[in-house]
């Protein structure tokens, strides 16, 4: 079958790889039909996350159709529709009980590296690095999914692909983000970044009742898509983030910031030119210029909710803020799960679209392209979904 | 003083942790589960070679299996029957598709595997 691997720093094929087939019993296969790019592949892309190896198929933001089920896969069946969560639970393991999915023992079979890295391993997920488990990812034809009872969604009637392909990553890491902050009636929140993780960090804060969304990014088009969802935003490169969202909140700041850029943080000034320095030496894993921002500006006694992936050291952290200003720092990879059953109702009921994201439909074989439009944010990329 | 310092010295040794030290995972399952006549073969094959420690783990979190002296492939070990307990099966990420591999990387793969799988020590 055909897939997109990855086979270097910014460098991406087509290719023809092995079929895949069940490899434990509680595996499903499932015919791909709408796979995303995501933000996190850029960190991968740009070669920020190491244990890579050439040849790795990417992608794990995806949805289809069941073909085969193990023999002890006892909820799923063959011609199911599923949306597949990016990140792999067991179901079974104290994290996944108590519906922290992302911290799962058992779905990273590779548990070494993160041990030495960050203390201890986390769950694997699909097309994400041999430190995440090694999983081939979902830019192919099929990808094997494992323990399918609990990382395989059926998808309601009415849910277009366009719009279900996102619950498994985009509105789920979002609803977490508003989630983790405790988002409710009263709060302003601020968002920063407005890629497919930021929009849905806004819609989600919105649903779950809040006042004010202050989005923040550079990109007009990914602005309005963000406006248009009911948000206020704020071009940092026309502003002052921290003089503008204080102003917004009466000298308070918001009091849920919730960080959806990552290690790539782009800005303008010093800091910048720093941390890309730093970054580019090797010297910080790990640029940090958002989450810093975000940290300044919360509100005191207010939640920091950190979406966007870091790996490794941020440099400049301020910790004096976090500790002065009484703040709760909060973060993971998402916990798709505890949302995905939800997110699929509220789509089926027209309260959550996500298709708007969408702006790129394209074949595997123009993948490559695929990745080019959306990391360098061309012709309005927001998210470029391969039909296989 | 000399007395002193070789003292922090001895104590600085014992703390380190080395080859002696013991390895532990938590388990959801009963105590008795796991050391019974019915525990895990698995876990009884490891019992054979090893020094194995069950004990109740608190907040309802099952039981904590600790093995002294694990090399990496015992720590391996202990993982799987960790997630046998646990899943009834223990993934497997070899023989999935991948593209081309390139002859360094082929090469590596071994001593990369075994790094991920069990890590440094
Ligand atoms: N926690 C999780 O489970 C999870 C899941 C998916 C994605 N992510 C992470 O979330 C982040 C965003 O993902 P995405 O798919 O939306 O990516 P994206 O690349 O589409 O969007 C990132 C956005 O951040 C903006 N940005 C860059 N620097 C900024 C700054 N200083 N201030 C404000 N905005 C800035 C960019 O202009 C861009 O629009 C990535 O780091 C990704 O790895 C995390
Ligand atoms: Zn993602
Ligand atoms: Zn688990």
């Amino acid at each position: 079958m055909r897939a997109l691997c990855w086979t270097g720093v910014n460098e991406l094929a087509v290719e023809d790889v092995p079929e895949p087939r069940l490899l434990n019993r509680q595996d499903a296969l499932v015919k791909v039909t709408a796979s995303s790019v995501c933000g996190s592949d850029l960190h991968l892309l740009d070669g920020y996350v190491p244990t890579m190896m050439a040849g790795d198929v990417l992608g794990h933001e995806f949805v289809g159709e069941i073909v085969e089920v193990g023999p002890d896969v006892r909820e799923r069946r063959a011609g199911e529709r599923v949306t597949v969560c990016s990140i792999i639970g067991c179901g079974r393991c104290h994290y996944c009980r108590e519906g922290l999915w992302s911290l799962c023992d058992n779905t990273n079979p590779n548990p070494g590296f993160l041990e030495t890295l960050i203390g201890h391993a986390t769950a694997g997920i699909f097309g994400y690095s041999h430190a995440m488990g090694g999983f081939a990812g979902s830019h192919a034809e099929y990808v094997r999914v494992p323990y399918a009872d609990v990382n395989a969604f059926p998808v309601p009637d009415g849910v277009p692909d366009s719009s279900a392909v996102f619950a498994s990553d985009a509105v789920p890491t979002g609803w977490m983000g508003a989630d983790l902050g405790g988002v409710g009636p009263g709060d302003v929140v601020a968002v920063w970044g407005c890629g497919g993780v930021g929009q849905m960090a806004a819609l989600a804060s919105l649903r779950l009742g809040a006042d004010r969304v202050i989005a923040i990014d550079r990109f007009p088009e990914r602005l309005a898509m963000t406006a248009a969802l009911g948000a206020e935003t704020l071009d940092y490169r026309e502003v002052d983030v921290l003089d503008a969202l204080k102003e917004l909140t009466g000298g308070r700041g918001p009091d849920v910031c919730i960080e959806a850029v990552g290690m790539e943080s782009h800005g303008t000034g010093a800091q910048y030119a720093y941390d890309r320095a730093k970054q580019a030496l090797r010297l910080q894993t790990d640029r940090g210029l958002s989450l810093r921002q975000a940290v300044h500006a919360c509100r005191k006694g207010g939640t920091v909710s950190v979406l966007g992936v870091y790996l490794g050291l941020v440099d400049k952290f301020p910790m004096g803020a976090v500790m002065n200003k009484g703040l709760t720092l909060r973060g993971a990879q998402q916990h798709g799960h505890r949302y995905i059953p939800m997110i699929l109702d509220r789509m089926s009921r027209g309260e959550i679209d996500a298709s708007p994201l969408l702006t790129h439909p394209m074949s595997l074989e123009d993948g490559p392209k695929g990745y080019e439009l959306f990391k360098e944010k061309r012709e309005g990329c927001v998210r470029a979904v391969f039909h296989p | 003083m000399a007395a002193g310092v070789a003292a922090a010295v001895r104590k600085a040794r014992a703390a380190r942790p080395g080859p002696a030290t013991w390895f532990a995972v938590t388990v959801q399952a009963e105590p008795g589960e796991l050391t019974g006549p019915d525990r895990p073969d698995a876990l009884a094959r490891l019992a054979e070679t090893h020094e194995v420690r069950v004990t109740r783990a608190p907040g309802g979190r099952g039981s904590e299996i600790a093995v002294r002296a694990a090399d990496g492939r015992t720590r391996q070990e202990v993982r799987a029957v960790k997630q046998l307990v646990e899943t009834g099966e223990v993934l497997v990420v070899e023989g999935q598709p991948e593209g081309h591999r390139t002859m360094l990387g082929r090469a590596a793969t071994p001593a990369f595997r075994h790094l991920t799988r069990r890590g440094p020590r």
